[in-house]
């Protein structure tokens, strides 16, 4: 068991209401696993998403992570899980603008206080792997959209993680560079990535072994 | 890591042009101005420190008592030498009597220069520690020797061995020069000691000094000491500072009071009120200071407002930095690195302007600072002050851009909240408060000097010129000397007086009159004067008349300013007669024939001192007054009068002093003080401003989308224009509120320090206001109006 939510409650006060954007969620991830989550708009599919990735908070339940309670971590404990298990992919891919491709793929390492030869052979690698190394010193503002995300996978899986977590990661995407993407993510859960997809494409999430459906913050079918 | 934090720093602020420069260029400016201030401090503080007994060296001081008032200086009777030498020589390891610093003629060959200098006892060498570079330490043992300032040397015998030549001085004495020393630098004591003469050449040398070997009450000398290893200056204090009363009974009215005033406390605590130590050029040096930090402050909240008001920009990095598993410390790291590049090359273009300005300050400032390049202890003060500033400047920005939650920032909605730029408007407050303060403080100051130069000085000082006549060359010179200047043509009327007509050199008591109230303790400014000194100066008789050649009498008689006749509670001051009160052997009485106007001839601050105006039997004052001919250029009388001069005195230096020049003088400390801050004004207005308009512009490109609305819905540009500006306008006004009462009490606490003083009026702050609103009208507009008239279109097309 890679990580299991109980019972989960999220919401907010608007005029003195309660508006529920989690509601009684319950779910478990096995390892290896490829996820899909669907719903439409505003059903809490990136909610639940940053919930997995303890980028947000929840009001109520409990949430076990490699059977640790994730919701009682200060934000050291939580940092050092995500450099060591979870990587992220955005829709709007999300890399840092004034940093080159090699450095963005760096970063993460940084973090992970890995001596500079392990970082320069890791970054070579993944370059290499997503044959990438004709761009490493270009910025991203000089790359297509699919390239960026590109860049936006290849730094969410330097840090050989666990459980890759993507938010409509081919939202910003041409069908084409979809595709790719989704391939890859294919080839990645092949070999023993866990993955948690959140989108709003039925083909999209056909690629997972499993879909959620989530409706006003429910999950209505698994 | 920290390549990778510097990496991203540089590239964003490459890619903010602008905003980097005024990031940079404001911190430059301000520490600029602190590194200046910081030198001058320094330069005050290390005053005396070429000395290195400086901790054992102290100056005798004496406080008297004359109808309530304590008078404090270092003026101190002959006898007291002998008192401390018989019974306290423990104490002591050297005690120096010394004149005062003196100018001098010394003569050699061909040459002849005037040059200050002291009559000086032997162990004063060895008390300061000179650095002899010829001759001999022990150099003023022969009572004919001279110790000369290496400059001097130079001066007079260039290339040539000085030990053993002979000189003269002041075409009296013949003198040998015994030791050359080095100079002793300007920013220490005794650097107008050019040269050193015995002490008992001084002694031997006129009746009055001779005399004044057991008479307590000539206090006319100063003594310096060293004291013991074993002891305190607080422990000889306490045994010495009754000994002029226990030995001179007479004295005691006065309540003389000695102390030791240690060297550590001359140069900055030199101020004494009523007996009591109130400080001095420190206050000066806690003034500058205070601006400095002042200054670099605003220079810093350039630096966080700017920063923080670009937070929007930034938020998406650190969304993105803790979802890789960034942790907050570390953003909070990155950032204050980023903060550390900034200021460290702010620091490197505040080092090269102050390269540049560094001789325009030391002109303002009267100083010689150098730039300490070889100073490990100034480097190493330069990296903690970059590191301090960076902590400053960086640690709000800092803690504030690392706060972000990574969901907020990266679902792209993040918009700072309503009050997330009221820290930048508190800080934008505090800068504009400092900013109006320092114009208020300014402008009163100006006034203050001008009020005072504008002061009536009771005399027509342009076209007055002195020469110094010390000399004894000059003694019963003076007749054939005014008849020579008046045939001249160049002088249309002179006098001699005792001291110059800008200063006091000597006062009196001890005298009685009619109607002098009992117990009175009379202090009376003395001037000997030649007959025509009112008449030179265009000074106005206002009672009774002037002295005449014509009455014999007058030899006795003396004229008194209208302070004297007040303070000496006359009503009809003209043939009363002032009484020598000495019993035994009584000068001839003074009958009062006039009174004159008031002139001002100490401090433009201060009131005028009660004075008498005694006629100089012998005419050997000690300065010629000459009021120059009105109908020829002054270059013209000048060039005549100094022929005139080197007729009659080949070997004597010919020297001259307008007045006018002289007075000025006594505005230059306050007139320094008033120029600096000024600049230093400009200066933080000039940062605040460009903090100012730097904020503008993020506003207007933060609104672009609004004002694209606002004006497609029919918005004029002068609405636009006035939405932008009203903002910043109202946090100046609420700055000048608190400015207001601020600066009032600080000034008006600084104005009470001058007896002679303006009043604050009310429009001095308004000018402020005003003067602080226009700036900011301009600073804002500039933007302001670029926003306005930005095409609607293109604006809302970007969006």
């Amino acid at each position: 068991m890679l990580l299991q939510l109980n019972n989960i409650f999220k919401w907010v006060q608007q005029g003195g209401q309660r508006v529920f954007l989690l509601k009684d969620i319950n779910l478990e991830v096995e390892e290896g696993e490829f996820i899909s989550v669907m719903g439409p708009s505003g059903s809490g599919k990136s909610t639940l998403l940053n919930v997995i990735g303890m980028l947000d908070t929840f009001d109520e339940g409990t949430y076990n992570f490699l059977d640790e309670s994730a919701h009682t971590l200060k934000e050291k404990q939580r940092s050092n899980l995500y450099k060591q298990y979870i990587g992220f992919v955005f829709q709007a891919y999300h890399l840092i603008d004034e940093l080159t491709v090699y450095e963005n793929l760096e970063m993460p390492l940084l973090y992970k206080k890995l001596p500079s030869s392990e970082r320069k052979a890791m970054v070579a690698d993944m370059l290499d792997r997503f044959n990438i190394v004709g761009k490493k010193d270009l910025f991203p503002t000089q790359l297509s959209g699919g390239q960026q995300q590109l860049v936006g996978v290849a730094r969410a899986l330097i840090g050989k993680p666990k459980l890759l977590l993507a938010d409509e990661p081919t939202g910003n995407l041409n069908s084409k560079q979809g595709e790719e993407i989704m391939e890859l993510f294919k080839q990645l859960n092949d070999e023993g990535v866990t993955i948690v997809q959140v989108t709003h494409s039925e083909k999209n999430a056909q690629y997972g072994k499993r879909i959620v459906h989530l409706l006003d913050g429910r999950k209505i079918s698994d | 890591m920290f390549r990778n934090y510097l990496k991203i720093a540089w590239r964003n602020l490459k890619k903010n042009k602008g905003y980097s420069a005024i990031n940079i260029g404001g911190l430059a400016l301000g520490m600029a101005v602190t590194l200046i201030i910081g030198l001058w401090i320094e330069d005050e503080l290390t005053y005396n420190d070429y000395f290195t007994n400086r901790d054992k060296i102290a100056q005798i001081f004496q406080s008297q008592t004359f109808n309530g008032e304590t008078g404090t200086g270092p003026a101190i009777p002959r006898p007291l030498e002998k008192a401390l030498r018989d019974g306290f020589s423990d104490n002591f390891k050297h005690l120096v009597m010394s004149s005062w610093n003196n100018s001098q003629y010394l003569n050699y060959g061909e040459k002849s220069l005037s040059k200050t200098g002291n009559f000086i006892q032997r162990e004063a060498p060895e008390m300061l520690d000179l650095k002899i570079l010829e001759g001999d330490k022990d150099g003023l043992r022969e009572i004919n020797s001279i110790m000369l300032s290496e400059s001097v040397a130079d001066a007079l015998f260039g290339d040539e061995d000085p030990i053993g030549k002979v000189l003269k001085v002041n075409s009296q004495y013949d003198m040998e020069v015994t030791a050359v020393y080095e100079d002793i630098p300007i920013n220490n004591s005794f650097n107008d000691a050019q040269f050193l003469m015995p002490w008992e050449k001084y002694i031997t040398a006129q009746d009055w000094i001779k005399d004044a070997s057991d008479n307590w009450g000539n206090n006319s000398f100063q003594m310096f000491v060293q004291i013991a290893d074993n002891t305190t200056m607080e422990k000889i204090t306490s045994k010495i500072k009754d000994i002029k009363k226990n030995l001179n009974p007479d004295s005691a009215e006065f309540n003389p009071q000695l102390f030791l005033f240690p060297m550590g406390q001359w140069y900055l605590r030199g101020d004494f009120e009523n007996g009591k130590q109130v400080g001095g050029r420190i206050r000066y040096v806690w003034m500058f200071g205070i601006i400095g930090a002042f200054v670099l402050l605003l220079a810093c909240i350039n630096f966080m407002n700017l920063s923080t008001a670009r937070s929007e920009k930034r938020a998406k990095e650190v969304g993105i930095r803790k979802s890789v598993g960034s942790q907050r410390n570390q953003l909070i790291n990155q950032f204050l690195s980023e903060s550390f590049l900034v200021v460290l090359l702010a620091y490197c273009l505040a080092i090269l302007i102050v390269l540049l300005s560094l001789n325009e300050f030391n002109d303002l400032s009267k100083k010689v600072i150098s730039f300490p390049w070889e100073n490990g202890i100034f480097w190493l003060s330069s990296f903690a002050f970059i590191l301090v500033t960076a902590l400053v400047a960086g640690s709000y920005p800092a803690l504030y851009l690392s706060s972000f939650r990574p969901v907020d920032v990266l679902k792209g909605t993040f918009k700072a909240g309503p009050y997330a730029g009221l820290p930048r408007k508190i800080l934008v407050v505090i800068q504009f408060t400092v900013s109006v303060a320092f114009i208020i403080g300014t402008v009163i100051v100006m006034q203050q000097i001008n009020y005072a130069k504008n002061r009536p000085v009771g005399y027509d000082r342009e076209g007055l010129v002195q020469i110094p006549t010390m000399s004894q060359d000059f003694i019963g010179k003076y007749e054939l000397m005014r008849s020579e200047f008046l045939n001249s043509g160049a002088v249309v009327e002179l006098s001699t007086s005792s001291s110059p007509t800008t200063q006091i050199w000597s006062n009196r008591s001890g005298f009685d009159w009619e109607g002098k109230p009992e117990d009175f303790q009379e202090d009376l400014a003395w001037t000997e004067v030649s007959p025509e000194y009112a008449k030179s100066l265009n000074l106005k008789i206002v009672e009774g008349r002037d002295f005449s050649r014509e009455f014999a009498t007058d030899s006795n008689a003396v004229l008194i300013n209208q302070t004297a006749k007040k303070y000496m509670g006359l009503t009809n001051p003209i043939g009363i007669l002032i009484k020598d009160d000495d019993k035994e052997n009584p000068e001839p009485p003074l009958k009062i024939i006039g009174v004159v106007e008031d002139i001002i001839a100490q401090s433009p601050y201060e009131p005028v001192k009660q004075g008498l105006y005694v006629f100089d039997k012998e005419g050997n004052g000690n300065y010629y007054n000459l009021r120059l001919n009105p109908k020829q250029s002054a270059s013209q009388n000048l060039a005549i009068i100094e022929r005139v001069f080197k007729e009659h005195f080949p070997d004597i230096p010919f020297q001259y002093d307008f007045v006018d020049d002289k007075y000025g003088e006594k505005f230059a400390s306050e007139q320094r003080i008033g120029t600096l801050s000024g600049v230093f004004t400009s200066l933080a207005i000039l940062i605040s401003c460009l903090g100012l308009f730097g904020l503008t512009s993020f506003v207007a490109e933060q609104r672009t989308k609004e004002i694209g609305v606002r004006k497609v819905l029919g918005a004029s540009a002068f609405s636009v224009w006035n939405m932008l500006s009203k903002d910043f306008l109202k946090l100046v006004i609420i700055s000048c509120f608190i400015a207001i009462p601020i600066s009032y009490y600080i000034m008006n606490g600084w104005l009470q320090d001058y007896p002679y003083h303006i009043i604050l009026k009310w429009w001095i702050f308004a000018l402020a206001v005003i003067g602080a609103m226009a700036i900011t009208i301009l600073t804002v507009s500039f933007q302001a109006i670029k926003a306005a008239n930005a095409n609607p279109v293109k604006s809302l097309r970007t969006e």
